[in-house]
């Protein structure tokens, strides 16, 4: 795990990246599915592309691939333009969101069926063959036909099928959408045990941002045929770029301020739910009177009944709802003028003697440094 | 519910009779000892034995499985490339005209295909024969080929094309490793369709063939206007045969087929 946290190259301006998505555009009919994106991925990357269903994720992977076709710009793998080569001559493989086992051929065939395009010698194919069973775990299953695995095996059949070929980058298509949640959690970290041992390339498109936060050396997220954000995990949790990442990352308070300039502390913001002063430690360029945003993720927010000794960053409400779940529970506190905000406490002791309790009167604060200004 | 009503029984008897009598009556009757198609006389199959000595029956027989075997053959590759097409192209501008026009042949009098096609082969001066009579057989049979394989490849998953392509296959290697082989069933019966229908086909057979080129359902007509005998019995149950065992093949395969496809989609 060391690893991975130091893994960045895309700070380090000496490397070259892997692949290179230039001023890509493409078009169906009228439709613009991707509107001029560029980005630069780097070898070993574990890239999410994150977003809702119509953003595009799918188009620019089947742009990858070679299945669509681009209408502009061009991309690059390995320094080498690919724009122009038909999908069975890239060094990419796929692994589909059907997984597309082929039904006719048994596992091992399945996974032999790249392999043999390639012309390879029998006995290399066989032993691939019983390297990639292995990776996955699926020895035993080798001679069954696709309708006798379950979606967790079919899965993995698909996955060994797409490395079998050892491709310099590996696309999945929502590769974990049809198991279930337990599986699917599992799955997870099986892949980025393979992505690491295999040291390939992985680009993911993926509509579950739990998913993507888990596996990824960095999201790119999309919407409308473009990239809003593309960072690692944490920084898009931490510093989503606009409202609508915060909103699609995770669960977020957004609130509403009016900028009020900077001191020590750091931004000033008048804020419209408590009509006083908020502060965070982020600074931003505006001009007095500016309407922003400011969002607290819910586990940020502190609760309790007592009046806090300071003025700044507090909320007063009642609590209207309570969702016990176990290691946590969330309160949704209704403030005076009826919005509603989300606040995770961690129950750490096992005595109900801290218990908040429904119409309870409380207060929310919060660390000037925890809340993210955002100007739109 | 009551399933076996007296009139529900009594329809389904009437409407039954009505279907199968004639053709039970005429396979009984090929197994008359009497000269007489009207009078029973007792048992005996001596009419099949007299067929095999009737030249010009077996060599119309002769020509009718050449034809229907060449014209089908021909008719399943044209309507399978069809078929795929309707399916693979999506929308394509034209598509409407274009699949109207390969259903037309399923709905249009059989007298007319005979006609035109009769009178395409006069302008062109192509003499006719057994040749015009397959070219005639494969227009009007490949019509039923191409619904066959639309209706299949309406249920095939693109992505296994694509996961075969993107696994450095060939476009033409994945059609023969991948999709022929899984549409394979519709494509067989297909053909058992078209072969069936090439058997049985007197009128378009009538117009567009020349000496020599005469087909069974050709024969059996010419002989019954001679007088009905039982040797005709004989060769219509022998063509009734055939024609079943096709078209109930075609139908087991594709009962199969479907159940195959329900099986993958709920794994």
């Amino acid at each position: 795990m060391s690893e991975n946290i130091q893994f960045s190259p895309w700070l380090d301006s000496s490397q070259k990246p892997y692949i290179q998505i230039q001023n890509v555009t493409k078009k169906f009919g009228e439709f613009t599915a991707i509107d001029n994106l560029t980005l630069d991925i780097y070898k070993n990357e574990f890239f999410s592309l994150l977003g809702p269903s119509g953003c595009g994720k799918t188009t620019l992977l089947r742009m990858l691939a070679g299945f669509e076709k681009i209408t502009q710009g061009k991309i690059l793998l390995d320094g080498e333009d690919i724009s122009e080569i038909p999908p069975h001559l890239r060094p990419i493989n796929m692994m589909f969101q059907s997984y597309a086992l082929f039904p006719h051929m048994t596992v091992e065939k399945n996974i032999a069926f790249g392999l043999k395009q390639d012309n390879l010698p029998t006995n290399e194919i066989n032993q691939r063959v019983e390297e990639m069973l292995e990776l996955v775990e699926l020895t035993d299953f080798a001679n069954r036909k696709p309708n006798q695995l379950s979606g967790g095996q079919s899965q993995r059949v698909a996955l060994a099928r797409s490395l079998a070929k050892r491709p310099k980058l590996l696309l999945l298509d929502e590769p974990l959408g049809a198991l279930d949640k337990r599986l699917r959690e599992q799955t997870q970290f099986e892949l980025m045990d393979i992505q690491e041992k295999l040291e390939v390339t992985f680009v993911i498109v993926t509509h579950d941002q739990e998913e993507a936060m888990t596996v990824s050396s960095r999201i790119g997220v999309m919407d409308s045929g473009n990239l809003v954000q593309v960072a690692t995990p944490a920084e898009i949790y931490e510093a989503p770029i606009n409202k609508d990442v915060a909103d699609f990352i995770g669960d977020v308070n957004i609130l509403k301020g009016i900028y009020k300039g900077q001191n020590e502390v750091g931004t000033q913001l008048l804020s419209e739910d408590s009509n006083s002063i908020v502060f965070a430690t982020q600074e931003v360029g505006a001009s007095i009177e500016d309407e922003m945003w400011f969002a607290i993720r819910p586990e940020k927010l502190e609760i309790s009944k007592t009046i806090p000794s300071h003025n700044h960053n507090i909320l007063k409400g009642k609590i209207e709802d309570i969702a016990y779940g176990g290691s946590f529970s969330t309160y949704h506190v209704k403030l005076d003028n009826g919005r509603i905000l989300k606040a995770i406490r961690a129950n750490r002791e096992r005595t109900k003697e801290h218990h908040l309790t429904w119409n309870d009167e409380v207060y929310l604060q919060w660390a000037p440094h925890s809340a993210v200004v955002l100007l739109s | 519910m009551k399933r076996f009503g007296t009139f529900n029984i009594f329809s389904l008897i009437v409407g039954f009779s009505f279907l199968y009598i004639p053709i039970i009556l005429l396979i009984l009757f090929s197994f008359n000892e009497s000269r007489l198609v009207t009078v029973w006389g007792g048992f005996s199959t001596k009419w099949y034995a007299e067929l095999m000595q009737n030249q010009g029956i077996k060599d119309a027989a002769w020509v009718t499985i050449k034809v229907a075997f060449v014209s089908s053959t021909m008719a399943t590759i044209l309507g399978t490339i069809a078929g795929l097409v309707m399916t693979r192209f999506g929308n394509f501008k034209g598509r409407t005209l274009f699949s109207g026009m390969i259903y037309a042949p399923m709905v249009m009098p059989e007298v007319i295909i005979g006609l035109s096609t009769l009178l395409m082969f006069v302008a062109l001066a192509i003499d006719r024969g057994i040749f015009t009579v397959t070219l005639a057989h494969i227009t009007f049979s490949m019509c039923y080929v191409a619904v066959v394989v639309q209706s299949r490849m309406s249920s095939y998953d693109d992505s296994l094309t694509e996961a075969a392509l993107d696994l450095g296959c060939t476009p033409f290697r994945t059609f023969m490793l991948i999709t022929l082989p899984i549409i394979l069933p519709a494509v067989v019966s297909g053909w058992l369709l078209s072969f069936t229908l090439s058997l049985d086909d007197l009128v378009i057979a009538s117009f567009t063939s020349g000496p020599g080129s005469t087909t069974l359902p050709m024969k059996i007509y010419s002989m019954v206007r001679l007088g009905v005998t039982p040797e005709i019995n004989a060769v219509s149950t022998i063509l009734v045969g055939v024609v079943t065992l096709g078209v109930v093949t075609a139908s087991l395969i594709g009962r199969r087929q479907k159940q195959q496809i329900l099986k993958t989609q709920h794994t």
